[in-house]
């Protein structure tokens, strides 16, 4: 019994930490640019799909695929964010909001339109290997996924701790207008935000890859999930996505295992639920982060 | 909102307009009866309900719910369990399906209370996935994601019949009751309270708006009427499931008609569904065998675009269509203007 | 008319208003003054309903008002003004004082005739079609206090109306003050311009690190050496 229950809680901490680096992207672009981006999943949806491609085609393995997908989501990333992000910043609500929405069904509908609905999976260096220890077993691939998320989120806290643009970006974050005064160009950042964030999305796709299928509409799931977790540990902030991350991937786990896997999206829409009504700022939020679009 | 002299583009787009369009539908059946073309016509008016009732409490109050398919839902199962299960007439299932819809929106918005924008979007979209998921689980009573389907029992008392025409003809009532509905609202001072909210809460709160109470009652108002759809959809289709009557894409449908029709107009909410229900039929007939997802592919991208250029939907744009093309020009063109107005948010 | 007693709001470890007292009687206009950080803005959110004060009272003609929401306060006969004005955008200039008339009748015909009252004491019916967001700033001040004035109020809060104002608007915006006192409405005025206070105000309440400094007419407080002091290294004249 006692296994059962280290085991679900490491294994939630592991793909916690996938959760989280998705989150960070989100976390990172709101608290930047003030724009939630609801397609945020679908870009992970892409990314999951590009090392698909690449491994397809190529024969890449998606771990290797992650230094094509990363930058390449990036650089999507920067596309979207001058077409789409940049006509809806200082936007009335409802276009911040269903931009991004509609983006999202596009880019559903599109990998619909060219993949179809069925679920694709890859073989990996690590497919099908798992690791062994006290009893308890976990895929490499989610240890992988989980190491390389941790160093992902370490190298973007170092980033914006101490690069220049790491700076600006935060400098942005808190206070747009003081930030343009210091001549940093604020749109510019705006996109290089959006970027980066799409960009960590992509590595957290390329991640997943190995460990579940891909199909047109896995990123709605992800990007409540991102949600929830946002919400939880405060929009804006990179600890609060996080241990957010952490949090809800415990959550889903131990609940998909105690109260059955359809009933567990319940659990954090309810921990999504409590925190908007309890501590709308989350755990780590900006204050105020919640009455965005005023 | 207006005190100034009438144009007849305001006459088109206001109450003599809608009457014109709603006895347009009147006598359509009368010299159609295709069954096809008249199950169009119902899906027409039946968006355009929805999209009406979305919009009293998400274009006059500002409250863009996500979630509107949780009281769609309530009022469907609510009525189809009274009358599969009890013999209770869907009249009561009406009145039953409502009651439940309004209080349930009570309860989100004592949850949603200090949520603004995105948030509250979010929250109201945890709303109905929660409960959807509930109904999917409780399988006795709501038969799980297989649903309910309902006996065909044409009569009167049970709200269903054998042609189409009547089910046009009572959605259309429906239909003329919401706009009537919303036009009284807008030239009332509980219209006028809504706006206010909607555009900036705590200035409203310092005139004397009871901003709490005003959202409630938009919000219930809301979920009444749509929850009466429910049930009106229930006996037309005579199949309900949690996917399609409590799930996030109808929803997105609901609000995204209403939108680009034109939030906080009675009349656009009905113009939305008369450009977007066609459409999507056309790109479903067109495209529809090989794909079935190219239609929300242009769906998605035109909303994109509506609502970056025309956030206020189809009726402004109609109404001001020199500042709209005004808007598009500075959007497209000049990029500086945009980024200089975001540094004031 | 309104008592302030012992009013206190802390925010954390800071006190930002701490043990205020004092009265405004009808029909004057009292003056609210201080160095910047006094705690002027947080008494005026106190009064208005904005935020609950942490202690001590605020009582509107003799009932009390403190902590209560600022749609209850309104109702019970307090206006307030915005120093950053908040206007209703997408609404005519008209609309928007609908809105403050409403909370006097809710008959549209009624409130649409006090709303062309309070546009008329303001001087805005050329411009009452227009939408709010076109307004100049001069005309989105007059438009915050006609809203507020559209309301009803027995006391009319200003704050800092004269914020971003040239010389002549000033003067303009003076005379409406006085023109809304003769109508029989008490004011209650934070400013900072000197010259504005002293002229407009029967008496000025000073506050200073969140506590009255000195109370009394014009005269008497710019005179007094503790004013001064406060004020010291401070240039007001406006």
């Amino acid at each position: 019994m006692g296994t059962i229950v280290v085991q679900l809680i490491i294994s939630g901490i592991l793909m916690g930490m996938v959760y989280a680096l998705v989150s960070v992207g989100l976390t990172l672009i709101f608290g930047v640019s003030r724009i939630i981006n609801f397609a945020h999943g679908d870009f992970v949806m892409v990314a999951m799909y590009a090392g698909y491609l690449l491994n397809q085609y190529w024969g890449i393995d998606p771990y290797l695929g992650i230094f094509i997908v990363a930058p390449g989501m990036f650089l999507f990333g920067l596309a979207i964010a001058y077409v789409i992000v940049r006509p809806i910043i200082g936007a009335p609500q409802v276009a911040q909001i269903f931009a991004t929405l509609g983006l999202g069904l596009v880019l559903q509908n599109c990998a619909l339109f060219y993949f179809g609905a069925d679920f694709r999976s890859v073989t990996s260096i690590v497919s099908g290997k798992t690791f062994r220890t006290m009893g308890l077993s976990f895929p490499v691939a989610s240890l992988v996924a989980f190491a390389v998320a941790v160093l992902v989120v370490i190298a973007l806290y170092l980033y914006l701790r101490y690069s220049y643009t790491g700076k600006a970006m935060r400098a942005v974050a808190q206070d747009r207008r003081a930030a343009s005064l210091m001549s940093i160009n604020v749109s510019k950042i705006d996109f290089l935000t959006f970027g980066l964030g799409s960009a960590c999305a992509g590595i957290a796709g390329a991640l997943l890859l190995p460990l579940m299928p891909v199909y047109p509409s896995v990123g709605l799931n992800l990007v409540i999930i991102a949600f929830v977790i946002v919400v939880l540990g405060g929009m804006g902030s990179l600890w609060g996505a996080l241990i957010g991350g952490i949090v809800i991937g415990l959550i889903e786990n131990l609940s998909a295992f105690y109260i059955g896997s359809d009933m567990r999206q319940i659990a954090y829409f309810i921990v999504f639920l409590l925190v908007l009504l309890v501590r709308p700022v989350g755990l780590f939020g900006v204050k105020g982060s919640e009455r965005v679009g005023e | 909102m207006n005190t100034t002299k009438m144009r007849f583009i305001d006459r088109a787009l206001g109450l003599p307009g809608a009457v014109a369009l709603l006895c347009l539908a009147a006598v359509f059946p009368i010299f159609v009866s295709d069954s096809y073309a008249l199950h169009f016509l119902w899906k027409i008016l039946f968006w355009a309900v929805v999209a009406s009732a979305w919009n009293i409490a998400g274009g006059y109050a500002g409250q863009f719910s996500l979630g509107h398919a949780a009281f769609f839902g309530i009022g469907a199962y609510a009525s189809t369990i009274l009358f599969v299960r009890f013999g209770v007439s869907p009249w009561w299932g009406m009145l039953v399906g409502g009651v439940l819809a309004a209080l349930a929106s009570v309860v989100l918005a004592r949850l949603t209370l200090r949520l603004k924008g995105p948030f509250f979007a979010l929250a109201t979209i945890a709303f109905a996935e929660v409960l959807r998921i509930v109904v999917v689980n409780a399988r006795d009573l709501t038969g799980g994601s297989q649903g309910i389907s309902i006996p065909f029992k044409p009569a009167l008392e049970t709200l269903i019949f054998s042609g189409r025409t009547p089910y046009v003809y009572t959605m259309l009532i429906l239909l003329a009751a919401v706009i009537l509905l919303t036009f009284l609202i807008q030239r009332s001072w509980f219209g006028f309270s809504l706006l206010a909210l909607r555009e900036d809460e705590d200035a409203a709160e310092t005139l004397g708006v009871d901003t709490v109470a005003m959202k409630i009652v938009a919000t219930g108002i809301s979920a009444f009427l749509t929850a009466i759809a429910g049930v009106l959809y229930a006996q037309y289709i005579l199949l309900i499931e949690p996917v399609t009557v409590m799930g996030l894409d109808f929803s997105i449908q609901v609000a995204v008609i209403s939108i680009i029709g034109g939030m906080a107009s009675p009349v656009g909410p009905l113009l939305g569904a008369l450009l977007m229900v066609p459409l999507s039929e056309y790109l479903r007939a067109e495209f529809g065998g090989s794909f079935q997802g190219l239609y929300l592919i242009i769906y998605g991208a035109l909303l994109m675009v509506m609502v970056i250029f025309m956030p206020q939907g189809l009726v402004s744009a109609i109404r001001q269509p020199r500042s709209t093309w005004a808007r598009i020009c500075s959007i497209s063109g000049y990029q500086r203007k945009r980024i200089r107005r975001a540094d004031h948010a | 008319m309104l008592e302030i007693d012992r009013l206190s709001r802390a925010f954390g470890g800071l006190k930002a208003v701490n043990e205020v007292s004092f009265t405004l009687q009808r029909g004057e206009i009292l003056g609210l003054i201080g160095p910047n950080g006094a705690g002027k803005t947080t008494l005026f959110n106190c009064v208005a309903g904005a935020i609950k004060p942490s202690s001590g009272s605020i009582r509107l003609e003799g009932a009390e008002i403190g902590g209560l929401k600022s749609h209850r306060v309104c109702r019970m006969g307090l206006g307030r003004t915005y120093q950053i004005v908040r206007p209703f955008n997408n609404l005519t200039v008209f609309d928007n004082v609908i809105v403050g008339a409403l909370n006097r009748s809710r008959r549209m015909q009624e409130a649409r005739l006090l709303a062309m009252d309070a546009l008329q004491v303001t001087g805005l019916i050329p411009m009452k079609d227009m939408l709010a967001v076109n307004l100049t700033l001069p005309g989105r001040k007059r438009l915050e206090i006609a809203r507020a004035l559209a309301t009803g109020p027995k006391l009319l809060l200003l704050d800092e109306v004269m914020a971003g104002l040239n010389p002549t608007e000033i003067e303009a915006a003076i005379e409406l003050i006085r023109d809304i006192r003769k109508s029989g409405i008490t004011v209650l005025i934070v400013e900072h311009l000197m010259r504005v206070i002293t002229s407009v105000s029967d008496r000025i309440v000073v506050l200073h690190h969140g506590q009255k400094l000195a109370e009394g007419d014009p005269a008497t407080v710019m005179n007094d050496p503790a004013v001064i002091e406060a004020y010291l290294g401070e240039d007001f004249l406006a």
